[in-house]
């Protein structure tokens, strides 16, 4: 506070500066007021807060899962991997060809548990070999080199990668069969939710746990963090880099994997255009939780997909504003640019090596 | 090059270029004594007539463009595969139902001069940029599927003068589904849903319209992205209100997470949900699961007996070349916009030394022109503004999830009118 009432510091305050302050200063008024304006109307009950508030984890426990993806090679390889979005196509669009007849012949009702680890296994192989491929045909011919060649090859890849799916399985639509236990109503009081919103949002916290635990506590894990630190002293120590990078590309492949067959249990519909938007988001809340950061990802996640949920109704109704669920992703997006200008490293920031 | 020289040759440049630009609508054109105020296309012995086609024939929406090129098909078998006695070459584009695809697709239809005519597109979001792309480049378009009231709309502008199209017009659509109903039945408390699209916003503005003519309450307006697919925070705005009848004329992929996703919502268990023919196929069916059943869409009568005189043959022609019955409900719409463009060529089509040419503003002229046509939909006759469409509302009820019991009739089974 001090330094506002120094002279010095208001003569270095440039036009850059005031604009970024009145930004900030309008998006909490918009906020706020639209908050209050939702809340005095009380258009809503409590129990649709709370479903709004279940909507967003659970798609935040997806965008999570796909972001683990990009901040994990970020982490190792200071690259984003715009394919990862079509990666997690891949995996869910693929076991679709499992999910299907399972559920047909009644096996996936009857034995879910197992069901779901072929079906999610096969999601997760089909993801790994596909990221490992990315990684060695796109990515590792450039791995020295200093250029924007990788992220234009990570951009080919993923349009390669759909329209190869497209050109495998075809155009259409694929539903994903339903399960009976994941529609199944929970409640807690007077709050009901489907079974597949925890089961979505445990997975993804598990998955986030899990591949914290590995990075931390395994000799893997403590050579991934030496990668990523620094490269070239890493294998100057004996670690074996190339070894370490396809370990981070199947991790990162398993977690797409996971939240693909995750993401078509939710929303059923798989098509080979299905990874684009939420690769997007998931990349966008990998930068919001501080990308290279595990738990940052997770993080980011959780309220992208929090925000935009309920960021609509909460900051818009009360402003009378029109079918605001259009502006979702303005909303989302404006909040991500928001944390970014407070906090321009993210929610939690730095990278894997620095954490450790 | 001095710097003055350049900007000198830019400017002049510019201004010729302008000069151009103004000039375009009204050019003419003269190739071997055969005269026209547009252009004219000039086919030789033994070659053939190029017709360009832009459907959306790849993701969700993929069934409304097949459904529409494979009619087209069909109806080009049945002219012997021959217009004005040349063997026929469509230019078959995708739009993929969106702006940068119909534009994308008119402007390789576009690029290339020997193309007569364009059929096509199948959603008003492709259609709408694609039409004055095709016009400035001379070339007319009858549209099989896109219905946007703006596409013949009184001030539509220059860029559509040469637009005309085979389905009726959405002005027609959203005051019917309003008067059904209101007036039929009975509803008072209503929400929309569109997905921004042209198509879908202008038909649920038009509904909205009708009903605060009748005297009902438009209780939530709302809008979802076409790439949206978490529609249970809309859905959940949209219970609070209590709606009688959700209106939503989106297509197949929103249309059918929405079905899927209101079963989570506590408070829509009574609520009707109607959408529109642009959701109508097997994808539906495949996408939404059980949850389509109950499903409502209203559209022109689309029952073998409510179509033309011909149609009977045409579906099983079109089973028999495709293997399969029609997928979606606009086949008819692309045999007749065929039809009427073969009729319109033959009638201008000038033979000379053996060559055919076809001057481009008589043959649109002659496709405006179009009166009577005994079409696969009906009778057709174009108004001055395009509408070529024969218009007979209808609603249809999805009572299965079963694809192969998709048929317009039987799964939707038509629940108004009654009797035509």
């Amino acid at each position: 506070m001090q330094k506002y009432f120094d002279i010095e510091f208001w003569r270095r305050v440039t036009y850059v500066d005031v604009t970024l302050w009145l930004m900030r200063a309008a998006v909490i008024i918009v906020v706020v007021w639209g908050t209050i304006g939702t809340l005095i109307d009380g258009r809503y009950s409590n129990e649709q807060w709370f479903d709004f508030v279940m909507f967003g984890l659970t798609m935040g426990g997806i965008y999570a899962l796909v972001a683990l993806g990009y901040t994990m090679v970020y982490g190792i390889l200071r690259l984003i991997n715009f394919a990862h979005g079509d990666i997690f196509m891949t995996g869910a669009f693929t076991a679709y060809f499992v999910a299907s007849p399972l559920g047909k012949s009644g096996f996936l009702e009857e034995n879910l548990l197992i069901s779901m680890i072929i079906i999610c296994l096969t999601a997760m192989v089909t993801c790994v070999i596909i990221a490992l491929t990315v990684e060695r045909i796109c990515y590792r011919p450039f791995r020295s080199v200093r250029s924007f060649a990788p992220l234009i090859c990570a951009i080919g890849a993923s349009f390669f990668i759909q329209h190869s799916f497209r050109g495998m399985y075809g155009s259409s639509v694929r539903a994903y069969p339903d399960v009976e236990f994941f529609d199944k109503l929970l409640s807690i009081g007077s709050f009901d939710f489907p079974m597949i919103q925890p089961v979505v949002i445990l997975a993804a916290l598990g998955s986030m746990t899990g591949l914290y635990l590995i990075v931390m506590k395994t000799r893997m894990g403590t050579a991934m963090r030496a990668t990523s630190e620094d490269r070239d002293t890493a294998s100057l120590m004996g670690i074996d880099v190339n070894r370490v990078i396809i370990f981070t590309f199947v991790l990162g492949g398993s977690m797409a994997g996971i939240g693909g067959v995750l993401y078509a249990f939710v929303f059923k519909q798989v098509y080979f255009f299905m990874g684009f938007f939420p690769g997007i988001k998931a990349f966008s809340a990998a930068v919001l939780g501080g990308i290279g950061n595990i738990p940052g990802a997770m993080l980011g996640g959780f309220f992208l997909g929090t925000v935009e949920s309920v960021g609509p109704a909460l900051f818009l109704d009360g402003l009378g504003i029109v079918a605001p669920y259009q502006l979702r992703d303005l909303i989302a997006f404006t909040m991500l640019v928001m944390v970014l200008i407070f906090r321009p490293q993210g929610l939690l920031g730095e990278r894997v090596s620095q954490r450790a | 090059m001095k710097r003055s020289t350049l900007l000198k040759s830019i400017a002049a440049a510019a201004v010729v270029g302008a000069g151009a630009l103004a000039a375009a609508p009204a050019m003419s054109a003269e190739v071997d004594g055969v005269m026209d105020d547009l252009r004219v296309v000039k086919i030789r012995a033994g070659e053939p007539i190029t017709i360009g086609v832009y459907e959306v024939l790849s993701g969700p929406d993929t069934a409304l463009g097949l459904d529409q090129w494979r009619g087209i098909q069909v109806a080009a078998s049945d002219a012997g595969d021959k217009v004005a006695g040349h063997a026929i070459r469509f230019l078959t584009e995708d739009t993929g139902c969106n702006a940068e695809g119909g534009q994308t697709a008119a402007t390789k239809i576009a690029a290339n001069t020997q193309t007569v005519i364009a059929l096509g597109g199948s959603c008003s979001s492709a259609t709408t940029p694609a039409a004055p792309i095709l016009w400035k480049a001379g070339i007319p378009n009858i549209s099989t599927s896109a219905s946007s009231p703006a596409l013949t709309a009184p001030d539509r502008g220059p860029g559509y003068d040469g637009f005309v199209r085979v389905i009726y017009n959405d002005n027609w659509a959203g005051k019917e589904v309003g008067d059904w109903a209101v007036n039929v039945m009975g509803f008072k408390r209503f929400a929309t849903i569109h997905d921004g699209s042209p198509y879908a916003e202008k038909l649920v503005r038009v509904f909205q319209k009708r009903l605060v003519e009748l005297g009902a309450e438009l209780v939530s307006d709302e809008a979802v992205s076409p790439t949206d697919v978490d529609m249970r925070p809309v859905l959940t705005k949209i219970a609070t209100s209590k709606p009688d009848l959700i209106y939503s004329p989106t297509f197949v992929a929103a249309t059918a997470y929405m079905l899927r996703q209101k079963t989570e919502i506590a408070g829509l268990e009574k609520t009707m949900f109607v959408g529109s023919d642009a959701s109508f196929g097997a994808q539906l069916l495949e996408a939404a699961g059980k949850d389509v059943v109950g499903y409502k869409i209203t559209t022109t009568a689309q029952e073998v007996e409510a179509q033309g005189e011909g149609y009977p043959a045409m579906r099983e022609k079109y089973k028999e070349m495709f293997g399969e019955y029609p997928i979606q409900g606009f086949h008819g719409n692309g045999y007749d916009a065929f039809m009427m463009a073969k009729n319109a060529i033959e009638k201008v089509a000038v033979v000379k030394d053996g060559a055919t040419y076809i001057p481009i503003a008589a043959l649109t002229a002659a496709v405006k022109a179009t009166k009577d046509h005994n079409g696969m939909t009906g009778m057709l006759t174009c108004d001055q503004y395009g509408d070529c469409a024969v218009y007979k509302f209808a609603v249809y009820e999805f009572n299965s999830d079963d694809k192969s019991t998709l048929e317009m009739g039987k799964n939707p089974k038509r629940i108004y009118p009654e009797k035509f």
